[in-house]
Order: C-alpha cells, then sequence, then structure tokens
C-alpha cells in the first residue's frame, strides 16, 4: 500500500481539478442554472435547444473551414521546408532556431501583432502588396466577412509551421538513406522517391501532426478571441468562443457545459475516424 | 551496376549546375519563410520603441525616435510590473509542483511492481488530450472559494500538466538500470532515500522536458486566467496585456507594443539561450512515444 502514497498526490490533483469536472459537467448538462439562482433540473432540453441553436451551426461550419485550412497549410508548408532543409546541411540550426521562434510566444502577443499587420492603413501586408504593385489586393483583412477568418487561420499557420516542420524533420531522418540510392540505382525520379519511399514512411509523423493541427482547430479561442471576438457580424465566432460566451457572458451555466460534451463527443468521433484513415496500411520496413 | 547507372547520369557539369541551382533555391524559400516568422517579432521591438508619427509614418524601418516613454506608459497603466511577477511566481510555482508530483508517480509506475499500475496510467494518457473542462471547473472553484486566488489558478494549471509529465517522467524511468538503485539500497538507503539521492541527480533531461513544457504553457495560459481571475493585482501577462489591448490598443499603438514585447522577450531569450532542450522538448512532448 505505501507504494501508492507515490502516486497518490499527482492523481489527487489530478483528479480534484480535471477528471471530478469532466464527470459533474455530465450533471451540470442537465440543468437550467445562472450559478446564482437554485437550478432547475431539465433533462435533455439543452441538446435540443443546440438543433436550433444557428450561432452553433454557423461557429461550427466556421471550425470546419477553420481546422481544412490550418490543417491543410500546415501539413503543405512544414512538409516542404522540411524536405528543403533535411537535404541543405549547412544553416540548419539557424533555419530551424528562426522558424520555431513563434512557439514560444502566446496566443495574446501574437493576435495583437497581427491585428496591427492587418491593419487598413497602417499595416504591413497592405504596405507590402502597394510597394509590389499589387495594391488592388489591399483591404481590411479583419473587417471583412468573407476574408476575416481566414485572415486568422493564416496566423494560426503562421504561430505553428516551424513546429511541424521540426516534427517531420524528425520523420526524415528516421528513413535509411540506403532505400534512395537503391532507388537512384534504379533510375526512380526525384518525384518517384518522395511519393514511394518518403511520403509512406512519413505517414506516422503525418498522423502526429495532423491530430495536433486538427485537435487546436476544433479548440481553438484565443485568436478569434482577442482579434475579432468573433466578428464581424459572426464571421469568425467559433464553437469554443460561442461556449465562453453562453456559459459566461449570459451565464447559461447548463447550456455552455452540455454544448461543451456534444463538441467534446463530435471530436473525439472525428479523431478516431481519422486516426483510422491515416494508421491504415501503415508502411513497414 | 555501375555501368548502368553512369549512363543515368547526366554530365558531371551538367549535374553539379543543377546542385548548384536546387541548393541555392532551397535556400532562397527557407530564408524567405524564415524572414517571415522572424521579422514580424523585431518589428514589434522596432515598433516597441516609435512615437505615434514614426509608427504611422515609418512603417518599416528602424524606430528614429527611441520612445522609450511607451514602456514606461504600458508598465503604469496595464500594470505590467505587477503582471510580470505573477507570471514568474505562476509559473514556476506549477513547475515545482508538477515536478515534485509527477516524477515519484512516474517512478512508481515505471518501477515498482503496483497491481493498478496500468489503470493508473491508463487514466492519464487517455484524458490527456480532452480539452479542460472549464465550465464545472469553474463550478468546483466557486464552491471551494478559491476563485480569484493564486490557488485557484496554480492547482488546476498543473493539474493540466500533469499527465504529459507523468507521461514523460515514466518513459525516462524506465531507461534507468536497475542495478543504480539497488546498489543504493544495498548501501542502506531506503527506497526514497535511493529515489531522492541516486535517480533524480541522473534524471535532469526529464526534469529539464517536463519543466520546459509546463513553464512554457502555464507562462502562455490565457484561457482559464480569463475565466478565473477577475482581480487585476492577480492578473498574469497574457490577460493584462489582452485587458489593457482591449481598453487602450485601438488608439495608442506604441505602448501596445511595449506591453508585447515585455510579454514575449522573456521567453524569446531564454529560447534562443536552451533552443536545443526547448526543440527537443517540445516536439517530444507533442509526439508523446
Amino acid at each position: 500500500m505505501a507504494s501508492y502514497l507515490w502516486v497518490l498526490p499527482a492523481l489527487g490533483l489530478y483528479a480534484l481539478f480535471t477528471l471530478v469536472p469532466l464527470a459533474s459537467g455530465v450533471w451540470l448538462a442537465l440543468l437550467r442554472w445562472d450559478g446564482i439562482a437554485p437550478a432547475e433540473f431539465v433533462g435533455l432540453q439543452n441538446f435540443e435547444r443546440m438543433l436550433r441553436d444557428e450561432r452553433l451551426a454557423s461557429a461550427l461550419w466556421h471550425n470546419v473551414q477553420y481546422a481544412l485550412g490550418t490543417v491543410a497549410g500546415k501539413i503543405v508548408l512544414s512538409l516542404g521546408l522540411a524536405l528543403l532543409l533535411h537535404r541543405s546541411l549547412r544553416g540548419r540550426a539557424v533555419y530551424r532556431t528562426a522558424l520555431f521562434l513563434p512557439v514560444v510566444m502566446s496566443f495574446v502577443v501574437v493576435g495583437i501583432l497581427w491585428t496591427w499587420i492587418y491593419n487598413d492603413d497602417f499595416g504591413l501586408v497592405n504596405n507590402l502588396l502597394r510597394s509590389v504593385g499589387l495594391g488592388g489586393l489591399a483591404q481590411d483583412w479583419l473587417g471583412d466577412t468573407r476574408v476575416a477568418l481566414w485572415a486568422l487561420i493564416a496566423v494560426d499557420i503562421w504561430k505553428w509551421y516551424g513546429f511541424h516542420m521540426v516534427i517531420f524533420l524528425a520523420g526524415l531522418q528516421t528513413i535509411p538513406t540506403e532505400l534512395y540510392e537503391a532507388a537512384r540505382l534504379d533510375g526512380a525520379s526525384r518525384w518517384r522517391q518522395l511519393t514511394s519511399i518518403t511520403l509512406p514512411l512519413l505517414r506516422p509523423v503525418m498522423l502526429v501532426n495532423v491530430t495536433l493541427s486538427l485537435l487546436g482547430a476544433m479548440n481553438v479561442f484565443d485568436i478569434p478571441y482577442v482579434m475579432t471576438e468573433g466578428g464581424p457580424a459572426n464571421s469568425t465566432n467559433v464553437v469554443a468562443l460561442h461556449v465562453y460566451l453562453q456559459a459566461f457572458k449570459f451565464n447559461r451555466l447548463g447550456y455552455g457545459s452540455a454544448l461543451s460534451y456534444a463538441i467534446f463527443l463530435l471530436i473525439t468521433v472525428i479523431a478516431l475516424v481519422q486516426l483510422r484513415l491515416l494508421s491504415r496500411n501503415t508502411a513497414e520496413y | 551496376m555501375a555501368v548502368i547507372a553512369d549512363a543515368v547520369a547526366p554530365r558531371p557539369g551538367r549535374k553539379r549546375l543543377d546542385r548548384l541551382v536546387t541548393g541555392v533555391l532551397s535556400h532562397l524559400v527557407l530564408a524567405i519563410f524564415a524572414l517571415i516568422v522572424v521579422y514580424p517579432v523585431a518589428w514589434m521591438v522596432f515598433a516597441s520603441l516609435k512615437d505615434q508619427t514614426d509608427l504611422l509614418g515609418n512603417i518599416w524601418g528602424l524606430p528614429r525616435s527611441w520612445a522609450w516613454r511607451n514602456y514606461g506608459d504600458a508598465w503604469r497603466t496595464a500594470g505590467l510590473g505587477r503582471a510580470l511577477a505573477n507570471s514568474i511566481f505562476v509559473s514556476l510555482a506549477t513547475v515545482v509542483l508538477v515536478v515534485a508530483i509527477a516524477a515519484p508517480a512516474g517512478y512508481a509506475l515505471a518501477k515498482f511492481r503496483l497491481r493498478y499500475a496500468t489503470a493508473i496510467f491508463l487514466v492519464f494518457v487517455l484524458t490527456m488530450q480532452a480539452p479542460v473542462p472549464v465550465i464545472p471547473l469553474y463550478v468546483l472553484l466557486v464552491r471551494l472559494h478559491m476563485t480569484d486566488s493564486y490557488v485557484g489558478y496554480i492547482l488546476p494549471l498543473a493539474a493540466g500538466g500533469l499527465p504529459l509529465a507523468v507521461f514523460v517522467f515514466r518513459a525516462f524511468f524506465l531507461t534507468i538500470p536497475r542495478e543504480l538503485e539497488e546498489a543504493a539500497v544495498v548501501d542502506g538507503s531506503t527506497r526514497l532515500g535511493a529515489f531522492l539521492r541516486v535517480v533524480m541527480p541522473v534524471s535532469t533531461p526529464a526534469v529539464a522536458t517536463v519543466a520546459i513544457l509546463q513553464f512554457l504553457a502555464a507562462w502562455n495560459e490565457y484561457f482559464l486566467a480569463l475565466i478565473l481571475i477577475r482581480s487585476p493585482e492577480l492578473r498574469t501577462l497574457p490577460l493584462a496585456i489582452q485587458v489593457f489591448f482591449f481598453d487602450w490598443g485601438r488608439t495608442d499603438w506604441g505602448p501596445i507594443f511595449a506591453a508585447l514585447s515585455v510579454g514575449s522577450i522573456p521567453m524569446i531569450v531564454v529560447y534562443v539561450l536552451m533552443q536545443r532542450r526547448f526543440v527537443q522538448g517540445l516536439t517530444a512532448g507533442a509526439v508523446k512515444g
């Protein structure tokens, strides 16, 4: 029994502040409660209410776009850069240090910085576009309902592409060079080597990178809250922001709890499906 | 074989030129994407030293005005001194707490023959990816009268970091040879004595990984702080900076950039000094075996 004392502090703290809330949230989801007046048991009404919640539907759709945009952007960019960096030895450490830098900055700092970078008149983006003669593309990035969400997606990609690149690099280093030598002897082109050796053998790290960016996209809160507060006209409202507003601005703790559970289940299902898709016929060598 | 390879390969001169061109092109692409990352950060620091006319008129260049006043303004209006102290205190406290309780737990799970070791380990691993249940956590902390306090923020923050820390420690302790502790026990040490005097001193890599992950997570944490902290004097840097931005941001940008710089430069300096450990620790933390 004394041996369990070694585990007890960690398990106790974790149980109290994560497992207990995780479990008690189920009960909370069945209540109508503003946190002050006595709570009223309403059964599954909170879940029914979700079906009629138009803001929720649009927020979910924004999360889907956010996920598609960030996952595609991060994977393509980081894989491309990793492939380049893997081959060029000189200056590798410098590039890696530089590209990894935004990982250590908070989303609050990054979000505020980019709010100014996107500024219509004085921001870097529009000034860059004007100075290279593309002034026609300059616009109010965060003020236009059609582009605001994509402007936020770009910031998320900016913060993480160096991080995913390092993970891809680690994966590339595990591929035996003899495979490429053999392929060259057989006259395989660069492209053929990429599609027949590199990409199949990168499947495990690809899985890690896709899962991490997908989870990040489904839970995103800081960037839209700090940069646009969900606007303009709700065009950047995402699920986590919707939950936050319902629970802590409108004091609907029961509904907020039901929402977060539904979303949690949805994310778990997506993650499992994707895990199956990506881990199927993992290459062996 | 060699004959075939020679026949397929292009002439040597052409090959060298090809390699030179692709080399230059890769460096060009890498440099552009590195610049896209680094320039805005450097620009943030320049902008923190520009006055309003400089900021609006001299967008790309170095500051002409060197407006150190921005830092004074931000420091006073946003309460940055207090926020900086709070962030350092909260981050260090969670690091100490997490290392102190996750290391023995990881050790027991790796080395003792515990009947429920697998079950306990699975509890940590399976819930690791679950998002923090903020609403019930908030309700719980209200019941415990712990909202808007250091303890009520530090404990949940440490709890959130525990699964990964236990995971890292367990994986590390599995690699330590049993003879090491056995020798210490033979010398008359208790199991706890062997752990503290023999095992922990050789575990710096694991401690460093956990400490970096936890410190960075706590330093940049914002969502829980937003929900749990009400009093201005308890605000951590991300919260203080966000409040300052919402209240002042749309008008006076120099002090905003000063606040952003105060919020990120300490971490950037530590990162540059210890970048190998940072990169290894953070990617190892993400991949989790």
